[in-house]
């Protein structure tokens, strides 16, 4: 019954990111053919040079198949973007939010450890996270041959698995964060403002580009080369296991 | 029976930043009775049940329920197991139903009473679809005890069960308590700052002031102990230091002094006759006026 409870704590904030999510998957394919009307005159663009000019090239080219444009547009863009708010959105709530807002005393009263009310938190976090990085995307295998093109699954489960594991981090900072702060905001404010600066810690440190998140959650290496990006996936679930340590080890000293 | 303690603290300490909640609290709470912790707000009682039930770590002291170290993690879901709580504020979830609540909270204890729980239903008149955020604070306080109630739970921690309710709520609340108890084999520690509510149901008190227990026992040991007496002199009544136990305090006015014991009367009246006073009254206490002489005496 605990993972009912969570559930009913975060099933407003899933069913809105779903619904979201299903949108914007329709979106990406039905504007496939708008987007490709604007290739040439992206390449052209390309061509006047500067950082901008480099950016456009590069997303023509990457864009100029359906697989390429759906990447760009869906795993790397809209689907990564968005999972992200929604990781941080999920992540926040618990008892320590509780404490405050009421409820707290009544879960502590229940014949449960804190360490399993923060298991059975956090694994519905993350279920409704996989849900979301996977069911959206089947919508665009789904919808692609409307418009006469095709997608494949293998891909879908690819790009999600990648977006998962690696953004899996995210949701473990929050729930992190939400462990030492009692208000609903500062969580998810602090652990937008870690995600922020690790992903552009990749433009004052180039070594660290395979490592950052976007990166590593859009599956880049994957589209690119074929292969998975291994090392950045292990450093996302290495930090994802250290967050929930640390957050248990909070929950566990923390007076209510 | 009564020679087995549920719950045993001893020199309970708790520092919140520069306040001091718990300062060596001791407390001994017999299995099958019925124990008010009575204090001022801010004495430290709901802190002392939330050490008792886990949710807060004391500083120094030890706490035992059911024999099991409460502060110590896995002994502490053990203790919850055969405990039902009711906080101060009646928290429940305010995204659950009334029978949602019913439902979840049962999931958790193997002696849930399904038939004592249809039973309350009926009697509150709980509405079983309603959202616990549109309950008022009454029937919020009627859920949160019936859910207490029907885990068959050998402990009951009330905080302030009566809490902003009206007296008619209140009584229904406490007749519930009572009958309930009266059928099962359960200890009952409540904490109130309501003299009466400890008067009518309890057999056993705790009085606690600023962290401490200043006076301890059953109720009607208590009630014995403490004694008014009341020394009348000719003329003005002399400074004395009384030698017999149990003085907790004298005061002089003009020809009268009175003296507040703890421990009968006997020895202090003996002791006084030395003074050659015009009259000697002795005068036994309720409740009240023990709890108002102790705590303004410790203020």
């Amino acid at each position: 019954m605990l993972w009912y409870k969570a559930w009913l704590e975060t099933r407003s904030r899933f069913v809105i990111g779903l619904a979201l999510l299903f949108v914007m998957a329709c979106g990406v394919v039905f504007t496939y053919r708008t987007v490709q009307e604007l290739i040439p005159l992206a390449s052209s663009l390309g061509q006047s040079g500067g950082a901008l000019g480099r950016l456009v090239s590069e997303s023509a080219a990457i864009e100029s198949t359906y697989r390429g444009y759906v990447w760009w547009q869906w795993f790397r863009q809209n689907l990564c973007q968005t999972w992200t708010l929604f990781a941080l959105l999920l992540g926040t709530g618990g008892l320590t939010l509780q404490g405050t807002r009421g409820g707290a005393l009544y879960t502590l009263s229940l014949p449960t450890s804190r360490t399993r009310l923060l298991a059975v938190r956090a694994g519905t976090g993350l279920a409704e996270l996989a849900v979301l990085a996977f069911i959206p995307s089947i919508v665009i295998t789904l919808l692609s041959p409307t418009i006469g093109q095709s997608y494949s699954v293998g891909d879908v489960l690819v790009h999600g698995l990648c977006l998962f594991v690696a953004g899996a981090a995210v949701f473990c900072l929050t729930v992190f964060f939400s462990t030492q702060f009692a208000d609903a905001w500062s969580p998810a404010l602090l652990a937008l403002i870690v995600v922020v600066v690790q992903s552009a810690a990749e433009f004052v440190l180039p070594t660290l580009r395979p490592y950052t998140l976007f990166r590593t959650m859009s599956g880049e290496s994957y589209l690119l080369d074929g292969a998975l990006p291994w090392a950045g996936l292990l450093v996302s679930v290495t930090a994802s296991a250290v967050l929930l340590l640390a957050a248990d080890r909070n929950l566990r000293r923390r007076d209510f | 029976m009564a020679d087995r303690l549920t719950i045993d603290a001893t020199d309970l300490r708790k520092r919140y930043g520069a306040v001091d909640a718990l300062c060596g609290l001791a407390l001994g709470v017999p299995a099958g009775s019925i124990y008010g912790f009575l204090g001022r707000n801010g004495a430290g009682k709901t802190t002392t049940l939330k050490v008792l039930l886990g949710m807060a770590r004391p500083d120094a002291g030890e706490a035992r329920v059911f024999g099991l170290d409460a502060t110590k993690e896995a002994a502490s879901v053990d203790i919850r197991r055969r405990t039902a709580f009711v906080s101060e504020e009646k928290d429940l979830y305010d995204y659950m139903t009334v029978d949602e609540m019913i439902h979840f909270t049962s999931s958790f204890y193997p002696r849930w009473r399904k038939d004592l729980a249809a039973r309350y239903r009926r009697t509150f008149d709980l509405p079983g679809d309603r959202k616990g955020k549109a309950l008022s604070r009454g029937t919020r306080t009627k859920l949160a005890l019936l859910l207490a109630l029907c885990r068959g739970a050998e402990l009951l921690i009330l905080d302030e069960p009566t809490s902003g309710l009206d007296p008619a709520v209140s009584e229904e609340v406490l007749q519930a308590l009572v009958s309930y108890v009266d059928s099962a084999e359960t200890t009952v520690f409540f904490s109130s700052h309501q003299i009466a509510e400890v008067d009518q149901i309890a057999d056993h008190v705790t009085i606690v002031d600023r962290g401490r227990a200043i006076v301890q026992g059953a109720l009607d040991d208590v009630r014995a102990r403490y004694r008014s007496i009341q020394l009348v002199f000719d003329g003005d009544a002399p400074a004395v230091t009384f030698r017999a136990p149990g003085v907790v305090r004298a005061w002089r006015e003009h020809r009268v002094l009175t003296v507040l014991s703890s421990a009968g009367a006997d020895e202090i009246v003996d002791e006084a006759r030395g003074l050659n006073p015009v009259s000697v009254t002795v005068t036994p206490l309720t409740l009240k006026d023990i709890f108002l002489e102790t705590v303004m005496k410790e203020k």
